[in-house]
């Protein structure tokens, strides 16, 4: 019920109404009986160009407590994103996501989508959340690509009509780890 | 001086909310001082772990209400005073606007955040004054709030107790507390708990060694398999092989100490385990709760640090209790810190995992002081409180402004003060809760469609333009430009019924309403009423407490007129209310003591007193970590 957390919710969304950033989408969560929950944002967030992430949507939610801003709204890909510094459970692991390191109330829901945005791209070894990601990415950069080219198609299959193109290699790979998966 | 307190004593009406630690000392103490007609609401029933210390119950009265026992001690050596009790709890729809306002005074004894809200928002709307109180051990406090002359209960922040990230949980423990919690929402969870949630225990998603098989095999328990074997698999995951696991990832090590796997072989020898599965019969009368790994093993101090092979020994034990003794309980057990055998199994877990990252082992009762968030109540603490609170509320029932105190009760002296008083600080102009009057709305909440409140009210009243408009954190409608979906929805929205919204809107219902473009919000109160004169309330509802009550009401056209050139109204009315209050006090005055010379500084370390106060329980409630420790870091600076 905070008034502090509400107030500051309707905020972001006016100043995300008003401007932001090409191709991300942001907004409270909508349910089947027409109630719209400000506490939770469904969000998208599309692969930077000129990164392997070209081309896909990838869906994200914030769940924002009671004591937002104070505390950073918890984002969360669908579980099993692929990603070093995504949990299993889809939770992103970013340092201005931590209440005890980068997270400061003014960072706005924007700078958020934009940072986890950048995250995808830039993976950070130092803080791995799942072990296959990071496996991968430290010792085969290419395998990550093939992967990556997965979770386009697995994320975005409902928006994205191009489905990127893999070269026989990469289709292989995902072969491979689909096993593993 | 002493005859017109006893008389405004006698006459008022007090409502309590909260019949725990505070509230039992609080009855008492104003049944005592004199006060005649007291109301108080509780929805809590008597527990053993109360006794101690909430004097107005006994052990025959465990499993009863607490408003209803307190009651009833209190008419024995006070008989004739009135005493209503409610076995309720404070958000109940009943005790709305109305219901708080005929009381003189709101005394808090509480034990939550989220009621404490609830509570001073009700006593801003029904423009009550509230008496807000709390302890946390030795520390406690008694804060004033009048709507419009002092600060309100939510004018500024309140420390929310701490979270940890996942990643310092799951793969970077550095603090005994850490473990803990990784033994409690995770590891605990996993075994013991909801099998849908979330969690985060592996930080692997699938078993590259069997690559056919899912990892949350290995914690399903399957009914052939020996369940010493199965915890010492258990065992063997999360302590041996995970932490190797986490070992191969050389970057997470760089700069941190590496962690040590333990295996269950390394820590306990075949014997032990065998000598486990005998002691069935110890506890063969043990039921639930009562089950104990310790008692089974024969372990009796709770004060002692076990050493890695003992925690392994109740780790053991415990699961196979869990297994054996309370099978049905799995997979919808939620750590309590009233169960032994919960606790024995976390402070188990929690200490293997602290031997494994090198962090001190703890003792099962520190382990449960953390795992609970307990600081232990201190009675005399609650019982100083619930004075203190009875003389402001006497102050506010004499309208004694100059004399309101905010009281804050420390723990070591300062300047030979152990309590020490603060003229209350005005309210915070900018502040959610209070700063907005809120306007009151009459209307027939089962007819009225929500169309009507924004065209006829936000729009043609309030002289907004693009409105979003608000319950609690739902949306029910925003004007201008939104995604299409959300447009559906809107106007699906406008068409119905206010009472039948997703989010209904009904009596007692405080709509928040703002514009997308203008710098206004507003809080508007509904009250539901079924029948208007159509003559002189042509629009079918009331609009009052805000600027000009409206002399449109005799036809459309002047009430449009007046919406149009009252679109900043709502913010004057709010101006003019706070320059009131400036010429009763100056802020520079209000931050000092009475007679102190250094006084500025008094008021700002009560303030932080304050800020790592008011969370606090009546109960016990604080996070240990950080909060002392942060209580005296601030007090030097």
């Amino acid at each position: 019920m905070s008034g502090i957390a509400r107030g500051r919710l309707t905020e972001e969304r006016k100043s995300w109404r008003k401007n932001h950033p090409h191709g991300f989408v942001a907004k409270p969560e909508t349910l089947p009986d027409g109630s719209v929950n400000l506490m939770i944002w469904h969000c998208t967030i599309p692969g930077k160009a000129g990164t392997d992430w070209e081309g896909g949507f990838f869906p994200l939610t914030l769940h924002f407590s009671e004591d937002y801003p104070s505390k950073p709204p918890k984002c969360k890909f669908p579980q099993g994103f692929f990603h070093p510094n995504v949990y299993p459970s889809g939770t992103v692991c970013l340092s201005i996501l931590n209440e005890d390191s980068g997270w400061r109330p003014a960072i706005t829901v924007k700078q958020i989508l934009v940072g986890i945005q950048d995250l995808l791209d830039q993976p950070n070894p130092a803080d791995p959340a799942q072990t296959e990601g990071y496996h991968l990415f430290i010792q085969v950069a290419s395998d990550v690509d093939g992967r990556i080219q997965l979770s386009i198609r697995e994320g975005s299959s409902n928006r994205q009509s191009s489905i990127p193109l893999f070269s026989s290699a990469i289709i292989s790979l995902i072969k491979k780890l689909l096993l593993v998966w | 001086m002493a005859s017109s307190s006893s008389s405004v004593i006698k006459d008022a009406k007090v409502l309590m909310v909260g019949a725990g630690g505070i509230g039992c000392e609080l009855l008492k103490t104003l049944a005592l001082s004199g006060f005649a007609d007291i109301h108080i609401i509780d929805m809590d029933t008597i527990e053993v772990s109360n006794l101690n210390r909430q004097f107005l119950f006994r052990q025959s009265h465990v499993g009863q209400s607490k408003a209803k026992v307190a009651r009833d001690a209190v008419l024995k050596f006070r008989p004739k005073i009135n005493i209503t009790s409610y076995h309720a709890n404070v958000k109940d729809p009943d005790f709305n606007v109305d219901f708080f306002k005929q009381f003189n005074v709101v005394l808090n004894g509480l034990d939550n955040l989220d009621a404490r809200r609830h509570v001073n928002r009700l006593c801003l709307a029904a423009d009550v004054p509230l008496v807000e109180s709390g302890t946390t051990g030795f520390l406690g406090q008694v804060t004033v709030h009048v709507k419009g002359r002092t600060e309100c209960y939510e004018c500024h922040p309140k420390p929310a107790p701490k979270t940890y990230p996942v990643c310092t949980i799951t793969s970077t423990p550095s603090k005994f507390v850490h473990c803990i919690v990784w033994a409690k929402d995770l590891l605990f969870t996993k075994l013991f708990g909801d099998k849908n949630q979330d969690n985060d225990l592996n930080v692997r998603s699938s078993d590259a060694a069997s690559s056919s098989k899912n990892v949350d095999d290995i914690f399903e328990h399957s009914k052939d398999e020996d369940i010493a074997q199965y915890g010492k698999k258990i065992f063997d995951h999360v302590f041996g092989y995970n932490i190797e696991l986490a070992l191969s990832n050389e970057e997470t090590w760089k700069n941190r100490n590496r962690p040590k796997p333990i295996y269950s072989k390394d820590v306990l020898s075949d014997e032990l385990s065998k000598q486990n599965g005998n002691l069935d019969n110890d506890n063969a009368c043990g039921d639930g709760l009562s089950v104990s790994a310790m008692s089974s093993l024969g372990m009796k101090n709770p004060q002692d640090v076990w050493s890695l092979r003992e925690n392994s020994r109740i780790l053991l034990e415990a699961l196979r209790l869990f297994f054996t003794k309370r099978e049905k309980e799995i997979g919808n057990l939620c750590f309590d810190k009233d169960d032994q055998l919960a606790v024995e199994f976390v402070t188990a877990a929690a200490n293997i995992r602290a031997a494994s990252f090198g962090i001190p082992l703890h003792s099962l009762f520190e382990a449960k002081g953390i795992a609970g968030n307990i600081v232990h109540a201190v009675a005399t603490t609650n019982a100083v409180i619930a004075g203190l609170i009875v003389i402001e509320a006497i102050k506010v029932l004499k309208n004694d402004i100059k004399s309101y105190r905010m009281t804050y009760c420390l723990e070591h002296p300062s300047r030979n003060l152990l309590l020490m008083p603060v003229e209350p600080f005005e309210p915070n102009k900018s502040c959610y809760v209070c700063s907005e009057s809120p306007v009151l709305l009459e209307i027939n909440t089962n007819h009225s469609k929500l169309k009507d409140v924004v065209e006829k009210i936000i729009k043609a009243k309030l002289g907004m333009s693009l409105p979003l408009v608000m319950n609690a954190s739902n949306l029910l409608y925003e004007a201008g430009d939104i995604e299409e979906d959300m447009v559906a929805i809107y106007n699906a929205n406008l068409e119905k019924v206010l009472a039948e919204l997703p989010s209904p809107v009904t009596n007692g219902t405080m709509l928040t309403v703002e514009d997308f473009q203008q710098e206004l919000k507003c809080n508007i109160n509904i009250k539901h009423r079924e029948e208007f004169d159509e003559e002189k309330e042509p629009d079918g509802m009331v609009l009052s407490g805000w600027t000009q009550p409206v002399s449109a009401e005799d036809n459309n056209e002047e009430s449009v007129s007046n919406g149009a050139n009252t679109s900043d109204a709502p913010a004057t009315a709010v101006e003019s209310e706070n320059d009131d209050d400036i010429g009763i006090v100056s802020p520079v005055k209000k931050r000092k003591l009475p007679d102190d010379s250094e006084n500025s500084n008094t008021a700002d370390d009560a303030r932080h007193h304050k800020q790592l106060q008011v969370i606090d329980d009546e109960d016990d409630l604080v996070m240990l970590d950080g909060n002392l420790d942060g209580f005296k870091k601030r007090r030097v600076s």
